[in-house]
Formats: structure tokens, C-alpha cells, sequence
């Protein structure tokens, strides 16, 4: 996605939806992050089945093609739940909304929800981010 | 795997180590397409108030999905939630620890909801992710 697209934190308010995201964490896509992480485990090796982790980093990717964060942008924290398997086939739909934006004196939270779906329109994984940003007036 | 038999309160997850390595976060950010200078530029996090590059923080929180998925398997990829807080950074150098304790084991009829409390601490024994994973277990 262009930069120019990108939407400043600022324009963001409580209810702001992204536009829906295609992606797809294919095999080596998935071998790439495994290897990364340093993944060892049966499950997922030439198995096709994609860790849970490997999606959210994808999704959270994504989201950033959306956002334009400012410097001294802080990831403060993190809820995912895993409702499904992925495989490595499996085409996957991100959707991203804002659930709040609260002003903290020079600081501003931001939590942004985080549903994924498959091609089957399955619920894979859900979660919310929250971000702590500095305000750039 | 831990044998649902085994599943107690309090027992001590099998942990996981890993060191932290500049190569591994360079890595990270071409597989998440997370460019962020902090974490991939030195001379650029040199001068902010971190002094120096830190890893992703879903890359530290992958070492605790994968704790779990060590101990649960399918369990966790199909059935697991983590709620967890970024509390400090880790750096290149750094040895994180992923650890976790079983607080609460839920039986219901076909199902254990089994909640633990897990951490990510590095060789200084500071706290870098704290938080609790549930998973849902068969049986």
C-alpha cells in the first residue's frame, strides 16, 4: 500500500473502520517465520499448519500499511485469541477498527480491535493492540 | 505435551530461552514487514530515548505462543488466548526466558479451561512481558 494512503493516528477516532485486508500466510511465508522465531515443533514443520503468531504478525503488518504512527510510537499491549486453524492454503480477510482513543496529557492510547476471517468466512483470530503515542501538534 | 493428568494449579510450565540477536530482529521485520527504525536502524535508535535497537514485541511474544504450543499443541493453535502487557524492551544481547505457572484448571464435560500466568523476563530478571494465556483442552 502507498504511504500516501496511510491514515494520520490523529484523523483516527473511536469507531474509525480500516478497509477490509486480504492476505495469506503461504508455505514460505511460513517456513520464513518459523525459522525466525526458531520454531521447532512437529505441528507446524511440513505440516502446512500456520502458528497463531505467524497471523497476528501478518495482521498487525497490515495495519500498519493503514496507520501512519509518529516517532516514539509505543506497542503497549496485546490480546489474541486463536478460534481456528490456519493452513497455509487458507485465504484470510483482516478487519481492523478503532475501539478507542483517549487522550493522556502529552500522550494519546490508542486500541484497535482485530478480527480475521477465512475463505470459509471462519472467525481464525480475534484480538485487540493498544499503542501509546506521543501527540505531534 | 503435558498430559492432562499431570495438569495441576501452580506447576511451573516448561520454559523456553532464547537470545536475542540483532540478525534475528532484521529477520523479523522482513517477514512482518515491520520496518521500524527502532528496531532495525542502530544510528537511528542511538539517538532515542531507548539509546539503541529492541526487538519487536511480537516477536518476544512469540516465544510465549510457543511455550504453549509445547505444552498444549493443538490446543493452543486452535483454542488459546494470551492477554498480555509490553512491560520494558529486549535488546540484541539479551537472554529471554519465557515461563509460565498453571493458576486455574476449569473441568467442565468435555473440556479443561486451563489459565496460566506467563511471563518473559531477560538475564537481569526484569519483567519484559507479563500477562495470562488460556487454553481450552480436550478430554
Amino acid at each position: 500500500m502507498a504511504e500516501q494512503r496511510k491514515v494520520e493516528y490523529r484523523q483516527l477516532d473511536a469507531g474509525y473502520q480500516f478497509p477490509p485486508s486480504g492476505c495469506q500466510v503461504d508455505a514460505a511465508t511460513a517456513s520464513a517465520y518459523l525459522g525466525v522465531v526458531e520454531e521447532t515443533s512437529h505441528l507446524y514443520w511440513g505440516t502446512g499448519l500456520v502458528p497463531p503468531m505467524a497471523v497476528a504478525a501478518l495482521v498487525m503488518a497490515l495495519l500498519s500499511e493503514h496507520i501512519s504512527f509518529p516517532a516514539g510510537a509505543i506497542h503497549v499491549s496485546q490480546e489474541l485469541e486463536f478460534n481456528n486453524t490456519v493452513s497455509t492454503s487458507d485465504i484470510l480477510t483482516s478487519h481492523a477498527g478503532v475501539v478507542r482513543k483517549q487522550d493522556r496529557g502529552k500522550l494519546c492510547l490508542l486500541t484497535i480491535d482485530l478480527n480475521v476471517f477465512n475463505q470459509a468466512e471462519k472467525e481464525v483470530l480475534t484480538g485487540k493492540t493498544s499503542f501509546v503515542l506521543p501527540k505531534v501538534e | 505435551m503435558i498430559n492432562l493428568s499431570q495438569l495441576k494449579e501452580g506447576m511451573d510450565l516448561p520454559e523456553i530461552k532464547k537470545v536475542v540477536r540483532q540478525e534475528n530482529i532484521n529477520r523479523y521485520a522482513e517477514v512482518s514487514r515491520d520496518f521500524n527504525p527502532i528496531h532495525i536502524d542502530a544510528d537511528y535508535a542511538r539517538q532515542t530515548p531507548l539509546g539503541g535497537t529492541v526487538a519487536h514485541g511480537m516477536l518476544i511474544l512469540a516465544y510465549i505462543s510457543q511455550m504453549m504450543t509445547a505444552a498444549f499443541e493443538e490446543s493452543w493453535v486452535s483454542d488459546g488466548k494470551l492477554i498480555v502487557r509490553f512491560k520494558a524492551p529486549a535488546r540484541p544481547g539479551d537472554t529471554i526466558t519465557a515461563s509460565g505457572k498453571v493458576r486455574r484448571v476449569e473441568k467442565s464435560e468435555d473440556r479443561n479451561l486451563v489459565n496460566c500466568e506467563v511471563l518473559c523476563k531477560n538475564q537481569n530478571d526484569e519483567a519484559v512481558i507479563t500477562g495470562e494465556a488460556v487454553v481450552r483442552v480436550k478430554g
